[in-house]
């Protein structure tokens, strides 16, 4: 029978500093399995298992049709720390992937002009570069793309060096930072400020997610602005340890977040209490 | 069945390699019961004796007298604690089989529980390679109100609701001092009032043929070794009467009756899904204390978290799952920074939250995930709760918020 606890080992092949304390590992299986594909839709997320050191879900932010898998993980705790001083051929397991992803964006229509916002905060960025680079798969030839971005401070944008390249896609990436900071000349304040001074797309749905304490403003604007609750979506963040629904810790009201989530429609959150 | 078969059917289970636990009255420690429950439930141990599940080695220890056992059944469905694997570097090393255990006396309130951890660890190989290797038995007999407060009783067409191997239905009116002898005291229902120490010690001479135990099989597992019990024992006289004939067969037919619902169930789950009353948790969350020991004798609490055990050798050890409880802080806590007063971020952030998201699980989530309730009704909970929560209590307070 099979068994979800087990994991596959992968080996890191590349590893890139984001930030002080955000890096990107790049990860190959090091054995095929026959009849064992890994694969994932953006916005699914795996555990990472270090020995000793237990396991801890990261949601994979590169580009899912590639043969290999990448995190950005910020080191916050024991084995987030530990997997930062890992090099270069050191081994984890991965299981997954887990979580309903972006699936719901298969029920859009894009031909019929539907756009995407995607506000994102920090870390929450993470997952959704995996739906940029694989977006011809989700969203249609015409859809037009809005990113809101919002960091502490420049250095800690994610991914900064891949915004030229994805504007040239017709991508929209508007950013701000969190305080005045030398040298930096765009947009200064929380991400909500985004929406005060770029127009949002006619006839969007909206993707949010990052920090929870910035969904409730978010959530207004959105608000203001006429979306309904059926087309904006929130990933949520919860203590995990089994990753499909089994153990308790990532429920939200009937929900998981681990196996119906991570990404839920405001409609399916609103009436919880504490669900953001 | 009678008393001398059933000798006999614990004698054949024991040669054919099966352990055999069943409801004793005993004065042993929980120590003896499981480490694990010592930590976490300090002694609460009478003097005079409880009952506790334990290994039998002859039916006449056996007390199936329809009191609930302290702890229910529940650790050997779900262990408090199970190695999934040991590791050494990366290499995972798979773990050893399960060894096969029959469980004699299962009251029908804790069957209930094992229709819900059947659902939840269905694709759970190491609750499917356990289960593959249990027998249970479950005995008719229910626990009084006090401890049933949804009144669950025994009647012939809950059986095929109910997922036992091998079922025994004590029928007939038990007369005194025979059938059934010790701990197969009458129904709890013709014992009210009287002491049921009396009958105990009067039960000690084993005189079969009295009383019957009507027998059912509940699984092709429970039909083989009804049979082969037969064969094995010589039942009947000639060849074709040996093989055990004397039950019927019922079809398991899902832990939900068809086209029946729940009324009960259903006017809880709407009270806590569409009229949530934060007053009920606010004040609750003032009295409990979080001692998570509802959590520990619930049959139905089966929260776990996974975490790595580290050996001598460098990077070996082994990744281990043991019962969680909700009402613990560390349970919904993530990384972060602490704040003062109170710790690293969590999700459930007051006694009330986390009241609310135990009894949220019973009687909302289960209900909408198997459409069941998550509650058995057994009480235990109530029974062990320092200060004083009793179940029955707040689940009508839901209902009339
Ligand atoms: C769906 C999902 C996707 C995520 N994606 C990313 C990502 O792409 N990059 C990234 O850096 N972080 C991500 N996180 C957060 C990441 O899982 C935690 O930072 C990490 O578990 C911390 O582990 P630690 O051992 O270093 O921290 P510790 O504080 O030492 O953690 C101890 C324990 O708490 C659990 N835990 C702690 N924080 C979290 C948390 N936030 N979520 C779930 N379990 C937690 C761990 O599994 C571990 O068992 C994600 C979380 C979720 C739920
Ligand atoms: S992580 Fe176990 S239920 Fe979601």
């Amino acid at each position: 029978m099979f068994n979800p606890y087990e994991h596959h080992q992968a080996k890191i092949i590349f590893i890139s500093r984001q930030t002080d304390n955000i890096k990107l590992f790049r990860f190959e299986f090091t054995r095929p399995i026959p009849g064992w594909k890994f694969s994932y839709k953006p916005g699914q997320f795996v555990e990472l298992s270090l020995p000793n050191f237990g396991e801890s879900p990261f949601a994979p932010c590169g580009d899912a049709r590639k043969n290999y898998l990448e995190l950005c993980v910020r080191k916050t705790g024991k084995l987030t720390a530990q997997l930062h001083q890992m090099r270069i051929g050191d081994k984890v397991g991965l299981r997954g992937a887990y979580g309903n992803g972006v699936w719901p964006l298969a029920k859009y229509d894009f031909k019929t002009q539907k756009n995407l916002l995607i506000v994102a905060g920090g870390l929450g960025f993470v997952p959704l570069r995996s739906l940029i680079l694989d977006k011809n798969n989700w969203l249609g030839q015409e859809t037009k793309v809005q990113i809101f971005y919002g960091a502490r401070q420049p250095n800690e944008m994610l991914f900064r060096h891949e915004y030229e390249q994805w504007k040239k896609q017709n991508i929209q990436v508007e950013l701000t930072v969190d305080r005045e900071c030398s040298g930096w000349k765009g947009n200064v304040g929380l991400v909500p400020t985004l929406f005060d001074k770029h127009e949002v797309w006619q006839n969007s749905i909206a993707f949010i997610c990052g920090p929870p304490v910035m969904y409730r403003p978010i959530l207004d604007k959105l608000k203001k602005l006429g979306f309904v609750d059926e087309d904006i979506y929130l990933s949520l963040e919860r203590r995990m340890h089994c990753g499909f629904g089994v153990c308790q810790h990532c429920a939200v009201g009937s929900y998981y977040t681990c196996k119906d989530g991570p990404i839920f429609s405001w409609a399916q959150l609103k009436d919880i209490p504490g669900a953001i | 069945m009678d008393q001398t078969r059933l000798e006999k059917f614990i004698a054949y289970l024991q040669k054919s390699d099966w352990s055999i636990f069943g409801p004793v009255f005993t004065t042993a420690k929980i120590e003896e019961l499981s480490p694990f429950l010592a930590a976490h439930q300090p002694s609460p141990i009478k003097k005079t004796g409880q009952i506790l599940i334990k290994k039998i080695s002859k039916a006449i220890e056996l007390n199936l007298d329809g009191q609930l056992p302290f702890y229910s059944f529940k650790r050997f469905f779900i262990p408090e604690q199970e190695t999934l694997f040991e590791y050494q570097k990366n290499k995972v090393i798979a773990k050893k089989q399960a060894s096969k255990i029959a469980l004699i006396g299962l009251n029908i309130l804790d069957l209930r529980a094992v229709n819900l951890y059947d659902q939840v660890f269905e694709k759970d190989a190491y609750y499917q390679t356990r289960r593959r290797n249990m027998l249970l038995v479950g005995y008719s007999l229910t626990p009084e109100t006090a401890s049933n407060i949804f009144e669950h009783q025994y009647e012939e067409d809950i059986l095929e609701h109910l997922p036992f191997d091998i079922f025994l239905a004590c029928y007939n009116a038990p007369r005194k001092g025979a059938w059934p002898p010790r701990g197969f005291t009458p129904s709890p229902r013709s014992l009210r009032g009287s002491p049921p120490k009396a009958e105990l010690s009067s039960g000690l001479n084993l005189r079969g043929g009295l009383g019957e135990l009507k027998v059912f099989s509940g699984s092709i597992k429970g039909q083989r070794i009804l049979e082969h019990f037969g064969y094995q024992t010589k039942l009947g006289s000639s060849r074709a009467e040996r093989g055990y004939k004397d039950y019927t067969h019922i079809q398991f037919s899902g832990p939900v009756k068809e086209g029946q619902l729940d009324e009960r169930m259903a006017r809880l789950r709407d009270r806590l899904k569409n009229h949530p009353n934060p007053k009920i948790w606010e004040e609750l969350g003032k009295i409990c204390i979080e001692c998570g020991k509802c959590t520990l004798v619930c049959p139905t609490c089966f929260c776990f978290r996974i975490d790595d055990l580290p050996a001598l050798a460098e990077s070996s050890g082994a990744r281990q799952r043991c019962w969680d409880s909700c009402y613990y802080q560390e349970f919904s806590e993530v990384s972060g920074s602490e704040k003062p007063g109170l710790g690293k971020p969590k999700f459930l952030s007051t006694t009330a939250e986390r009241l609310h998201f135990w009894y949220y699980h019973k009687f909302a989530r289960i209900p909408d995930e198997f459409n069941f309730m998550g509650c058995v009704g057994c009480g235990r909970c109530a029974k062990v709760c320092p200060v004083g929560i009793d179940i029955g209590e707040v689940l009508k307070k839901i209902e009339n918020s």
